[in-house]
């Protein structure tokens, strides 16, 4: 384990535990136990690591499928067609995809095919997208969009388009100043700048058709997320929760980039746009204007709870599915309330924004869990009938498996070391509060688990229909807290809590899991020394890629997790990597590497560690980061020879 | 701002309590130092008398039986009126704790900062929960549980006409309870010592009816509505692009810094100043203009306005009743 | 004789007196009210070194704060309520760049460190003109040199009372300020 002065310690009886966890693991996986109660999910599995720390690979010796294998559908799965137009593949966000020239067999073969430097030094968090024969790479700020030319050998770039957002964008922007990729639509390239701006980009000329401002750094808002087209509309959603904003999800006329609705994620219900379609399911969720009687007066003004991370989309049933994030300030006392509607799961009809239904995953939020991650829409097998599902692997360290089309919770399952909360409560919705864990002003509580970027952030999970398989790239952080008066100035921090992050139980930082959703277990891990907060790719040949932070990119088997093949690029890895067919037939996969984000900070904004509660705390676990990396900005394309 | 108050005054149970247990421990004490004095001086009057007729000491036995029982008496009779003494604390304690059988009672959370209070009641219903500075209202006939949390030092929470001190202790929560049985206006003091200024660390008290309670209420939790003539609308400019705003915060409006005072309905405030100044214009302006004069220390900053922006700015804060 | 004694007596204790009353002469001034250089005295300083010709000797400005305890812990005070460490956390830094290194991007003086705040800086520095008065900027620019030790060790600010996140300042050692904005690797002395 790493104690807290980042000193590691492997002593013969870890080895030994971890080769008897493997063995009873094994032992349990071979008899097909499925686990899990009706009315209470279990609070503690404890993960099931089969390598030593610091080794950057385990495999187990049986390749399985999960239970659900060749079972689950993807609703509005489309025939695959070799492009990558949105980072979540598909409006699924499943992350699959169906080229398979790439096999278990030759992946050990992959090379670099080429390579170019987007000369942006900062933490490369995009998806690149491949529309054709052009490749699209979105930059951190500035958010230089390249077109890169896939029919030339090299990829030489054919334009770049320069934004130019303002530069006092960086001062508001709190985890390094990333962006998470691109869209494409209707022949354009819609993308979102730092400094709250969606803009329009021709995609064969890159020239500009249109921007529109939707947000004020003033007010602390910037923007970070890939949007989404869904039906001609643009769907964008604000950052700044650290910085008391008011969180939204706007959506714009992708022709024109006029504003068409926006919903509010605080306030009264009729900014929130609830109206009488809204039927949440729990009755903690039901009321009238909830945005307003579960704040203080007026504080769910500065309320946060935006919206930076990912959409979904049902086309059969018209529903986007999104997470709003934490609530403001993260002192809990300063907001006593349930503080709906942060980290929140909303389902909307995305012509007019009306909230169908919405679930809270974590009332009250007290550890910044915000709700934004991936939604993987499935329709599969459970206790007997096929049930139309959303999975998402949650900052809370729960795996949610909840009905799309009422937001019923069927499952949830710890993938990681959790004691912030004690449960879910199936029939009320509510997590179980851990009271021991509750941070109290004048005091400062030990040992939190998960840390603020929770069991796992915004690192996007694929899934594989070919194995029924969820792949999770996560993080193994727990913290200290100590509350402080939060004030609110306008366009400044608006935090109130002192943190100081470390590794959790086990001493690995990071986590890259496969998980199966029927069975609500995992059925393989691989542990990581660094937090892999790069998103994951899973094809169908069965090969799964994701990237560390300290710059090793990899393939493993998605049966049985065998590292396959890997590289080590020029800088960590945050990435999301894609795959596609270049115009020469061949299959490619590519990667940005180039270190930053939240807990890469520390090296792409140069924090000082000797003080631990820098980088709102994550400093304190990621000290050796510079020793193992540096800056980087670079794209990498791997192919077979 | 004079001096006002007295713990004989008393309003509510608690200092009732308190003040039949002071009486009673000086009149006793009173009566029994009169007797001691009296039986001094007849000491010394025999004292006198043998020496003028030469004895310097009373050495007769009886003299010392008499001496010996005397003094028996005096030691007992301290026993039992100290034992008395103790008793009559401890029950006054156990009358002054919490009514356990109290209904609903409201809750008031009290921080003390450097040198001035917040006030902050609580409610079922999250946006009921009111935030107010250096006034207390409560409501008559109600027991009103006081959480008492500091920001900083240690101060202590003290209406003398309502109950005794109660500490505010920094990293740590205490909890005391008042309750007024009359209607009144009276002034509350910091008694503990916690710098510059605890002297002038003052706040106002009112306890009035239910009816005129929920009204004062309700009217406090509404938000500052938006200026409507030029004059206030240059004063709320003022307030929010000026120094005002790092440290003031005015619902309704994008301050929210909780560095100072909470000054939404500053304007029905009888007092300015943690409770040490009256609130009229010409001293809210002093006050603005230089606040070091009047408590030299305190953490407010002079502010350079000219007299047209001060103006505004008085006449914007006038608007926040 | 018994005179004597008695001066002998008398005299040590007027000695002792005496010399109680010149140590508490020597008490540090609490500036509440004084008018202080305004801080737009600033603008007099220069940003860095370079200057075409022969360079001017230097101007400075006294800062009234240098060395004083209470403004120090004022300024840290300042500096914890007004959100600056939301940005540069408690030196570390974190949307904005450390403050404890050695790095100056834009100088280490009080007076330069007045004029950042006051101005801003392009790349994410908020202005605080009009927002903070001349004798807080003071405060707030010696709490800030002695995140780097570059105050004195007494009147800097000692261990705090609740989470130990760093080196207090009084215990931070000195470093010679550096003007750069290289923002590479810490230093091989700083690597854990």
């Amino acid at each position: 384990m790493i104690d807290r002065r980042g000193t590691r310690h492997i002593s013969p009886r870890h080895v030994a535990a971890r080769a008897a966890v493997a063995f009873l693991t094994l032992a349990a996986v071979g008899t097909g136990c499925t686990g899990g109660s009706e009315q209470t999910a279990n609070a503690k599995t404890p993960p099931t690591s089969t390598a030593s720390p610091g080794t950057g690979g385990g495999h187990t010796l049986v390749a399985r499928n999960g239970i659900g294998a060749g079972q689950i559908t993807i609703p509005g799965a489309e025939p695959e067609d070799g492009q990558w137009l949105r980072p979540a593949k598909d409006y699924a966000s499943t992350r699959f995809s169906g080229l398979d020239q790439i096999t278990t067999a030759n992946a050990s073969q992959l090379k670099l095919a080429w390579s170019f430097s987007t000369g942006v030094l900062r933490g490369q968090e995009a998806a690149p997208l491949v529309v054709g024969s052009t490749m699209y790479v979105v930059t951190p700020y500035p958010n230089i969009l390249y077109a890169l030319d896939l029919s030339k050998p090299g990829g030489p770039a054919k334009w770049k388009y320069e934004p130019q957002p303002l530069a006092a964008a960086q001062g508001v922007a709190c985890c390094d100043v990333v962006n998470r990729g691109a869209a494409f639509a209707d022949g354009k390239i819609f993308y979102n700048t730092l400094d709250n701006q969606t803009i329009a980009v021709d995609a064969t000329t890159g020239k500009e058709v249109w921007r529109t401002q939707l947000g004020d750094i003033n007010h602390g808002e910037t923007i970070t997320m890939a949007p989404l087209v869904v039906k001609g509309k643009v769907l964008v959603g604000n950052s700044g929760g650290e910085l008391g904003i008011r969180g939204w999800l706007t959506a714009l006329d992708a022709k024109t980039g006029k504003v068409a609705w926006r919903a509010y994620h605080a306030g009264p219900d009729s900014l929130v746009r609830i109206g009488p379609r809204f039927k949440p399911f729990y009755k903690t969720d039901q009321g009238k204007d909830l945005g307003v009687t579960t704040w203080p007066p007026d504080k769910w003004k500065q309320g946060g709870a935006g919206a930076w991370g990912w959409i979904s989309y049902d086309a059969a049933l018209n529903l986007i599915y999104y997470g709003t994030a934490n609530p403001g300030p993260w002192n809990p006392e300063q907001r006593p309330g349930d503080n709906k509607w942060s980290s929140t799961t909303f389902a909307r009809d995305p012509d007019t924004g009306e909230a169908v239904w919405a679930y809270q995953v974590t009332p009250h939020d007290l550890h910044d869990y915000d709700g934004i991650n991936e939604s993987i829409l499935l329709d599969l097998p459970w206790k007997g009938q096929t049930r139309r599902v959303l999975v998402r692997p949650e900052r809370d360290g729960y795996v949610y498996v909840q009905d799309r089309t009422t937001g019923e919770v069927l499952a949830a399952d710890t993938f990681g070391v959790v004691n912030s909360t004690l449960g879910v409560n199936l029939q009320t919705g509510r997590p179980a509060v851990n009271q021991e864990k509750e941070p109290q002003m004048g005091k400062v509580v030990r040992e939190i688990c998960p840390a603020s970027p929770g069991t796992k952030d915004w690192q996007p999970s694929a899934f594989s229909p070919r194995t029924g398989l969820l792949y999770i790239p996560h993080q193994n952080l727990c913290m200290d807290v100590e509350p402080v008066e939060a004030n609110y100035i306008a366009g400044t921090p608006y935090v109130g809590m002192n943190v100081k992050m470390y590794a959790g139980p086990g001493g690995h930082r990071g986590v890259f899991d496969a998980w199966d959703p029927i069975a609500r277990k995992k059925v393989w891990s691989v542990t990581e020394d660094f937090p892999v907060w790069s998103g994951a790719l899973v094809t169908a040949g069965d090969v799964v890629f994701y990237g560390t932070m300290d710059g090793w990119f990899k393939a493993l088997d998605a049966r049985s997790g065998a590292i396959l093949w890997r590289a080590k690029l020029g800088s960590g890895i945050i990435g999301q990597p894609v795959t596609y067919r270049a115009p020469d037939g061949k299959q490619y996969v590519a990667i940005l590497a180039g270190v930053g984000g939240w807990p890469g900070a520390i090296v792409s904004a140069g924090i000082d560690a000797r003080d631990s509660s820098a980088g709102l705390g994550i400093a304190n676990a990621m000290r050796d980061l510079p020793n193992a990396t540096t800056k980087g900005g670079t794209l990498y394309v791997f192919g077979l020879p | 701002m004079t001096w006002a108050g007295s713990i004989f005054d008393t309003a509510g149970t608690p200092a009732e309590r308190i003040a039949r247990l002071a009486w009673f421990l000086i009149i006793v004490s009173a009566v029994t130092y009169l007797l001691v004095l009296v039986a001094t001086g007849i000491a010394i009057r025999r004292a006198r008398a043998r020496r003028t007729r030469g004895d310097l000491a009373d050495t007769r036995p009886e003299t010392a039986k008499r001496l010996t029982r005397n003094v028996a008496i005096a030691t007992i009779a301290t026993t039992l009126i100290l034992l008395v003494y103790v008793t009559a604390t401890a029950l006054t304690g156990k009358a002054i704790a919490w009514p356990l059988n109290a209904r609903q009672p409201l809750t008031i959370e009290v921080t003390g900062y450097q040198w001035w209070w917040q006030f902050r009641y609580r409610d079922s219903v999250p946006s009921n929960w009111l935030t107010t500075s250096n006034e207390l209202h409560i409501p008559v006939g109600r027991p009103v549980r006081v959480i008492l949390l500091s920001n900083d030092v240690i101060h202590s929470f003290w209406i003398p006409e309502l109950h005794g001190k109660q500490d505010l202790i920094p990293g740590h929560r205490n909890t005391t309870w008042i309750q007024a049985d009359r209607p009144g206006v009276w002034k509350a003091h910091c008694a503990e010592f916690c710098g510059h200024q605890h002297a002038k660390m003052q706040f106002d008290v009112v306890a009035e009816s239910p009816a005129q309670f929920d009204q004062w209420y309700r009217r406090q939790l509404a938000s500052a509505l938006p200026p409507t003539d030029s004059a206030a609308k240059r004063g709320h400019d003022v307030f929010v692009q000026r120094t005002c705003i790092m440290c003031h915060s005015i619902n309704g409006t994008e301050a929210g810094s909780n560095v100072g005072p909470e000054l939404t309905h500053i304007a029905s405030r009888p007092s300015i100043a943690a409770g040490s100044l009256p609130n009229t214009r010409v001293n809210l302006g002093r006050w603005i203009l230089n606040p070091q004069l009047i408590k030299p220390g305190v953490r407010m900053p002079p502010n350079a306005l000219s007299p047209a922006d001060m103006n505004a700015l008085l006449d914007y804060l006038e608007t926040l009743k | 004789m018994r005179t004597r004694r008695y001066l002998r007596q008398w005299g040590r204790i007027a000695a002792i007196c005496a010399l109680g009353l010149a140590l508490a002469c020597e008490r540090e001034k609490r500036r509440f009210n004084d008018a202080s250089p305004s801080a737009p005295a600033y603008a007099a300083v220069t940003l860095d070194t370079l200057q075409p010709g022969v360079p001017s000797p230097e101007l400075t400005v006294k800062s009234p704060s240098e060395g004083n305890a209470y403004d120090i812990a004022q300024g840290k005070q300042l500096f914890e309520q007004w959100n600056c460490s939301g940005c540069h956390s408690h030196g570390g830094g974190g949307m904005g760049p450390p403050l404890m290194d050695n790095e100056w991007i834009y100088g280490s003086s009080p007076e330069n460190i007045v004029a950042t705040i006051v101005e801003g800086r392009p790349n994410g520095m908020p202005s605080f003109r009009n927002r903070i008065t001349a004798n807080q900027l003071w405060q707030l620019a010696a709490y800030v040199r002695s995140m780097s030790g570059l105050e004195a060790k007494a009147p800097s600010p000692g261990r705090n009372d609740g989470m130990q996140y760093k080196v207090d300042e009084q215990r931070t050692p000195f470093r010679t300020p550096r003007a750069s904005a290289s923002k590479t690797l810490p230093a091989k002395s700083e690597r854990p």
